[in-house]
């Protein structure tokens, strides 16, 4: 994100909202990006209405407010000038707002965001089947961000236990060979709101791909939201759960469920 | 995605807090499914959501938005949410997306075992299911639970801790209410599986007390 500094009145509403917090104020008294730190999610954009009023008469009225001691506490859902411009983005900064922007469609996998359908139509593509586990690895998320050099750190680390990553995942897309989750050096140094590492794996694997998650989690300065997924058994139990368990790890309460109501429903036995 | 699997919150809290959602896809259902997104849409609208969206047209809680309107503005695409806050009405809108049979895939995020009573209850058996293991790494740079607790109510990561932390201001300074201050959070959540009413919740308890530090388990 960039702000006009010919309009910036430097009330500091974009501040709080910037996912990273990487909007100050600068010396000048207008509003700066740190672009290294911007992960180009544009929700300053999009959130802060623009209220279109003249940069000059802004301050004017601030000048002679301030000559009674008094202020002026602008709505927090504004930009009162309009001075938040989204930059065009070149490759490979464009990365940023592929992964960190969920309004736009990700050009690998035509959906929007970061990650891909996952289980949530499992019912019709089939894409877990019956003894195999999906692990979700989303680096970055909650609310700190992930450089694409500590994402590789965690892919590598995996990729080493052989895992099928998932051919239509973003950053399996940025690999330069999924066998070793290296990841193209051009892009090493983007920032992005989160990213997921997906796989699918055996279930009896699970321990095994936890305990190197285990291991280089402490190589990386982010945090890692950890996800496990599993096609159900005809009673409905779920079958990954004894092998978290049986890992030491307790899985959540709550959790999301496909209810198969999808059509044509994927056969099994069939594929 | 993982939008919504990492909701965090007390057992009580997660009561009320069910997302349904249904997500088309590419090659099998999702080529002109549009007019199948609108029923879905419509079906979870008769039992009043506390929010709805898509990231294509963003959610109720923005400026100028009339749900009808909304709803027709819907075409093709990955899908759309709708959250609840109690299970009875999320098993009575299950029961309408059956007797509907749009041949869209249907997911619910939410209590794994009250959702699998609510399928069992409507004479469904759940296809597949995903939990979290919660959060890993750098834990340290996590902030106080109760702004987890908001921020992972949006899985876009769409509504930053300082923002969170400036509501919470506002609403001890009495600038907003905790419910109007739950709406305006709402509004960064594009897709709408923000919940407001269990924003407004938290924030009414931290009006009233202390944010809980990180590390302090549920």
């Amino acid at each position: 994100m960039e702000i006009d500094k010919n309009k910036c009145v430097g009330c500091g509403n974009c501040h709080a909202v910037c996912t990273m917090g990487a909007i100050s104020l600068d010396e000048d008294g207008k509003s700066i990006v740190n672009q290294d730190q911007c992960v180009e999610c544009s929700v300053c954009y999009r959130f802060l209405t623009s209220e279109g009023y003249w940069p000059w008469m802004v301050s004017a009225i601030r000048r002679a407010l301030s000559l009674f001691r008094l202020g002026y506490l602008a709505d927090v859902d504004v930009c009162p000038t309009g001075a938040l411009t989204p930059p065009v983005l070149e490759w490979p900064r464009s990365l940023r707002g592929m992964f960190s922007d969920p309004t736009i469609v990700h050009p690998g996998t035509g959906i929007y965001g970061r990650g891909t359908e996952e289980i949530k139509s499992n019912d019709v593509t089939g894409r877990l089947r019956g003894g195999e586990a999906g692990l979700v690895v989303e680096m970055g998320r909650p609310g700190i961000g992930v450089f694409f050099w500590d994402i590789e750190k965690v892919a590598m680390a995996l990729a080493r236990l052989s895992p099928e990553f998932e051919k239509k995942n973003p950053v399996t897309q940025l690999m330069e060979d999924p066998r070793t989750g290296k990841i193209k050096n051009e892009v090493l140094g983007e920032k992005v709101l989160s990213a997921i590492i997906e796989m699918k794996i055996r279930l009896d694997s699970i321990p095994d791909f936890l305990r190197a998650l285990e291991k280089v989690q402490k190589e990386v300065d982010t945090v890692i939201a950890v996800g496990v997924a599993s096609r159900c058994l005809a009673d409905g139990s779920i079958p990954h759960e004894e092998w978290v368990r049986s890992s030491g790890y307790a899985p959540s309460r709550n959790g999301k469920t496909n209810l198969g109501l999808g059509r044509p429903l994927f056969k099994e036995t069939e594929s | 995605m993982t939008n919504t699997l990492h909701r965090q919150g007390k057992e009580q809290s997660l009561k009320e807090d069910f997302v349904v959602f249904m997500t088309a896809a590419p090659g099998i259902n999702r080529e002109g499914s549009g007019p199948k997104l609108q029923a879905f849409m419509r079906i979870c609208a008769k039992y009043h959501p506390v929010n709805m969206g898509n990231v294509k047209q963003g959610n109720i809680h923005q400026d100028g938005v009339e749900v009808e309107k909304f709803i027709a503005s819907l075409s093709e695409g990955a899908g759309a949410a709708a959250v609840f806050t109690d299970l009875d009405t999320v098993r009575q809108v299950i029961e309408e997306l059956i007797r509907a049979d749009l041949g869209i895939s249907i997911n619910i995020s939410g209590l794994l075992d009250e959702v699998r009573q609510c399928c069992h209850g409507t004479g469904i058996t759940r296809h597949s299911a995903e939990h979290s293991l919660g959060f890993w790494g750098a834990r340290e740079r996590l902030p106080e639970r109760e702004i987890l607790e908001i921020n992972t109510l949006c899985g876009h990561g769409m509504i930053s801790f300082n923002f969170i932390r400036k509501m919470v201001e506002y609403v001890k300074l009495r600038r907003l209410t905790p419910k109007k201050a739950a709406r305006i959070m709402a509004k960064c959540c594009e897709c709408g599986a923000f919940n407001p009413r269990r924003a407004e919740m938290l924030l009414e308890k931290i009006r009233k007390g202390d944010l809980t530090p990180s590390e302090k388990p549920v």
